[in-house]
């Protein structure tokens, strides 16, 4: 039944025109501030072609959890919105969201959606969530630098090994050039660029429900030697240490890092506003080969009892169309429909196709305690890679950390 | 001879001491002066070695210009600031000086227990009601507005200026008021007419006081301001520091921290006298 | 108007003089509105929310004193508070020992003490917040100034990270503090030597006092008011502090420098646990009226000889 009413007012809302037209209704939709370049372009477009409209706020990222919080109990929540997909499980868990399920499995491309997005979105069997923007973890080099070292500037790293004596090579051209950059004190950023290389080397750190932290895995010691290593040999810069995530794009940009793991977002960044950088992007290779990568981006959630609920159909129609795809790709996020992913891309830089690549088969954490286990300043996650990576107690500074977050994880509400 | 030898030890004395005092001086105000001095810099030399601090490949506003690009602008979020420092003044100044009046010349049941209860907050750390204050402001619907923050900034200063007013009130002799009255003054006309002038030097004191809380003011700011538009100096110049723009640009957060330092400074300077007195009522009571 | 006032004036009787009084109530209102709404309201909210399980999002739930039984065993919590502690105690005591010197080499009137006065109590007026952005500048190890400066002159053999170990980091945070806050101790501890009356000094001069012994016979038991006082300032605002770790460290390196209220911050506007921080709030302003009680203890008897 909920089903028929669901296809019905999609029906209702694809075929409608002239039904609305008495009455077009704008939704209003909030973004945060990562979707700033992509999100009004695909907004205008959808704007432009329909009755029904859409008003966007773009919220800095660290703010729109507050500030969504507040205006929820204030009563004056947007109707949706796309919001970082690790933050799904915890807003479905607090009973904000709309539940969703019906209407996605009617989508008839439902199961060519990013999966990585799809899982993060499902709540105790209920769909919440679904992908709306999509960007992967990868590894970029610089060819420049690479050339300089007598390195093959086609040619980025495979496997653990590699990296290490790529970036050596790279940091012997001395003065200010370095060999390898990562943000040291930044736990959103190590979640999103080193634990791809544990999850490819077999490992991992949470696990598959998220109700046991699986820190003491020998994987996780194996990346962290590969890093504090490179540390110890000098080719990190100092400014690593105590990096928050402020020089996580920007140390590459400057032109001076021979390696980085990164993101998609990269690849149009760097073209846009440092076009000079002459870059490769790989995947994030494990141990002995083999890669993975994290699948982030955001997911498209709609707020509980709103009456708008036709309209934000109506638009999250349009993004999954050739179109929105296409739109969004060409802006800055890689497609979240796999069937049409290859459609969407193929006029774009042919770097896209490897995040792509990454996307599909990239993996998400699920956890309804993510922010304080994972991306939180001060949680555990991030003072555990600052003292694996610079500090000298690494096994305590492990088990310390696998104690607290299991126990984050045992006190969570609505687990 | 000795009168030659006392003369000698003087000068030596004076010697001691005002070198002291020029080193100790240069250590307190170099880091403002080489701050101000940088925001000269252009942004090219900015990321260069920071020896000498003033502007070597000539003098440029580039950085105050840059600072203008970042979310919202240095100037929107100036104007924040500018609005709740003015605003806190208007409303604390007409609060405090009505309180203290009332404080002062009226006996009127629960006085006493009122003014306590004012003068006990200041016990009471205001960051540990924070999250309470933010759920008043969102049922009040002040949440994430400028007015709401001025509400609670002028809260926090109302025990020490209303306990300023008060005393300033009780150094009037009542002889004047009881003439003023015999001439016909209202409450209302003596109070503006009368008093105020009389007790002008206490008014300047908790405007000054009041400025500067919050003109200075993070923490509540940071936390009750969650739109961008609205926030004020220190909160946007701390998304900035933080990188939430990208890149760190620290010529542009010179220049932000000299915006947010000179106002405090000048205002200093020009009314040092009822800043010390103000902290002097403080220390003595 | 003026002229009624004047003809009513006379004719009022007692009742009208006992009605003029219940006048003041009107006058004092506003304040008491305020104070009412934006601080009593909220601290009676603090109490009750701090036996509720409240998130931000969603119903909250009464769960009696489960939030204070957690806080027992919140060990980074107790953590944040005995660093909170060490850094008050340290911090004061480096306050007292910068400004102290300064009170006496001010206190008397000279040429150019008004100079000098100005400058050291210039960084005073400067907020916590463009204090902290200030120094995040200097002590930044790419651009800012003692790190590149130590290396460009050949102290160092590379950039020293300064913020990226806790000693370095902790005592940054310590010199910003002094250079800060200093110039306002040492005002309050002039007023305290200026109400030391001349002639006890020059009294026990013709008694061969030292200098040494005047400071300890005299001008400490003396100034014990002042003194309490400006402990009292240093400790109650040293245990508040946020802005400085927050700005400069981000509570780093490592979660060394959270202090009680970073923590507080952390849990209500971070993790949105709201009932666990008012918890939080609550043991804290326990703490700081304890503490308070102290200095009334201390502030009890009447000042010195007279």
């Amino acid at each position: 039944m909920k089903t028929m009413l669901a296809k019905l007012m999609l029906a209702a809302a694809v075929i409608g025109g002239g039904l609305q037209a008495a009455s077009a209704e704008t939704a209003n939709i909030w973004v945060r501030a990562d979707g700033s370049n992509f999100m009004p372009r695909i907004v205008d477009a959808f704007n432009k072609a329909h009755k029904d409209q859409i008003k966007l706020d773009i919220i800095p990222n660290a703010e729109i959890i507050p500030k969504y919080g507040a205006a929820a109990a204030g009563g004056t929540a947007p109707d949706a919105l796309s919001l970082d997909l690790i933050y799904t499980p915890s807003f479905a868990a607090a009973g904000q969201l709309e539940d969703i399920t019906d209407w996605a499995k009617s989508l008839p491309y439902f199961s060519s959606l990013s999966p990585a997005h799809v899982k993060t979105g499902t709540y105790k069997g209920r769909i919440y969530g679904l992908p709306f923007s999509a960007d992967s973890s990868v590894l970029i080099w610089n060819k420049k630098l690479f050339k300089q070292a007598g390195l093959d500037p086609e040619k980025g790293p495979t496997n653990w090994a590699e990296i290490e004596a790529d970036a050596e090579k790279v940091n012997a051209l001395g003065g200010d050039i370095k060999g390898f950059y990562f943000s040291g004190n930044c736990g959103g950023c190590n979640i999103f660029t080193f634990t791809p290389l544990i999850w490819a080397s077999g490992g991992d750190i949470l696990s598959e429900d998220g109700s046991k932290a699986t820190l003491d895995s020998p994987q996780l010691r194996g990346a962290i030697d590969l890093y504090r290593s490179m540390v110890k040999k000098g080719l990190v810069p100092e400014g690593a240490q105590t990096d928050t995530g402020a020089n996580f794009f920007a140390a590459f940009a400057g032109g001076k890092i021979g390696l980085s793991p990164s993101g998609a977002f990269a690849i149009g960044a760097l073209n846009t506003q440092y076009p000079d950088v002459d870059y490769g992007i790989t995947f994030l290779p494990g141990k002995d080969g083999g890669w993975s990568s994290f699948a982030g981006g955001d997911n498209f959630v709609v707020t509980k009892g709103t009456k708008k609920i036709a309209v934000v159909k109506e638009f999250l129609d349009f993004a999954y169309s050739l179109e929105g795809q296409t739109i969004l790709a060409k802006y800055g996020s890689l497609p979240v429909r796999g069937d049409i992913a290859k459609e969407a891309l193929k006029d774009l830089d042919p770097r896209y196709q490897v995040a792509a690549e990454a996307m599909a088969k990239g993996k998400t954490p699920y956890s309804v305690v993510f922010n304080d286990l994972i991306n939180s300043a001060n949680g555990p996650w991030t003072q555990m890679i600052n003292e694996v990576f610079f500090g000298d107690d690494v096994d305590g500074a492990i088990a310390n950390a696998q104690e607290t977050m299991q126990s984050i994880i045992d006190q969570a509400p609505n687990k | 001879m000795a009168e030659a030898m006392s003369q000698n030890r003087k000068a030596a004395f004076s010697l001691a001491r005002h070198s002291t005092g020029m080193i100790a001086s240069v250590l307190f105000l170099a880091p403002i002066v080489w701050t101000v001095l940088s925001t000269f810099k252009p942004a090219q030399e900015a990321r260069q070695p920071p020896l000498p601090p003033w502007p070597t490949t000539g003098f440029s506003v580039e950085n105050y210009q840059t600072l203008n690009t970042f979310g919202d602008g240095l100037w929107a979020s100036a104007q924040n600031s500018i609005y709740v420092s003015v605003m806190t003044v208007l409303l604390s100044v007409l609060v405090s000086v009505l309180a203290g009046y009332g404080f002062s010349r009226f006996r009127f049941p629960f006085r006493d227990f009122f003014f306590v209860l004012i003068l006990s907050t200041i016990m009471i750390p205001f960051q540990s009601i924070l999250t309470p204050i933010f759920l008043v402001l969102t049922k009040l619907g002040l949440h994430n507005t400028l007015t709401g923050l001025v509400c609670v900034y002028v809260t926090l200063q109302l025990p020490f200026s209303i306990f300023m007013m008060r005393n300033a009130f009780d150094a009037v002799p009542r002889e004047i008021e009881e003439a003023a009255r015999m001439d016909g003054a209202n409450n209302v006309t003596m109070l503006i007419k009368v008093m105020l002038p009389l007790v002008w030097p206490g008014v300047v004191t908790i405007a000054l006081f009041a400025f500067l809380g919050a003109w200075n003011e993070f923490l509540a700011a940071l936390v009750l301001m969650t739109d961008q538009s609205k926030f004020t100096l220190p909160v946007m110049m701390t998304a900035l520091q933080s990188g939430r723009f990208g890149a760190i640009d620290w010529g542009a957060v010179q220049a932000g921290v000299t915006v947010m330092m000179v106002p405090c400074l000048i205002l200093f300077l020009a009314l040092q006298r009822f800043y010390i007195r103000g902290l002097m009522a403080g220390a003595v009571k | 108007m003026t002229a009624i006032t004047a003809a009513s004036a006379p004719v009022r009787s007692r009742a009208g003089v006992s009605r003029r009084q219940w006048v003041g109530l009107l006058y004092v209102l506003p304040a008491v509105a305020l104070v009412t709404v934006f601080f009593v309201i909220p601290l009676g909210m603090t109490a009750w929310m701090s036996l509720n399980n409240w998130p931000l999002m969603g119903e909250h739930s009464f769960v009696g004193l489960d939030n204070y039984i957690a806080i027992l065993h919140d060990t980074r919590f107790w953590n944040a508070l005995k660093f909170t502690f060490y850094y008050t105690v340290i911090v004061t005591i480096a306050i007292f020992a910068v400004a102290f010197p300064l009170a006496i080499f001010i206190e008397k009137p000279r040429p150019l003490t008004n100079l000098y006065r100005t400058a050291f109590f210039m960084p005073a007026v400067v907020g916590f917040a463009s204090a902290s952005l200030l120094w995040s500048w200097l002590l930044n190890v790419d651009s800012g100034l003692f790190s590149p400066a130590a290396y460009d002159i050949g102290l160092t053999e590379k950039k020293v990270n300064l913020l990226a170990t806790f000693q370095p980091a902790f005592w940054s945070i310590i010199a910003m503090v002094v250079w800060k806050v200093a110039g306002f101790t040492m005002i309050i501890l002039m007023t305290g030597l200026q109400s030391i009356p001349q002639d006890l000094q020059e009294a026990a001069v013709i008694d061969g006092a030292g200098p040494f012994a005047r400071f300890r016979a005299i001008t400490l038991p003396l100034m014990r008011r002042t003194l309490a006082l400006a402990l009292i300032l240093s400790v109650a605002g040293s245990i508040l502090a946020f802005d400085q770790f927050y700005i400069i460290l981000r509570g780093g390196p490592r979660n060394q420098t959270l202090t009680a209220v970073y923590w507080i911050f952390n849990q209500s506007f971070v993790s949105f646990k709201l009932g666990y921080g008012a918890a939080l709030s609550m043991v804290l302003l326990v703490i700081l009226v304890a503490l308070s009680l102290v200095q009334l203890w201390l502030l009890r008897k009447p000042e010195g000889l007279d």
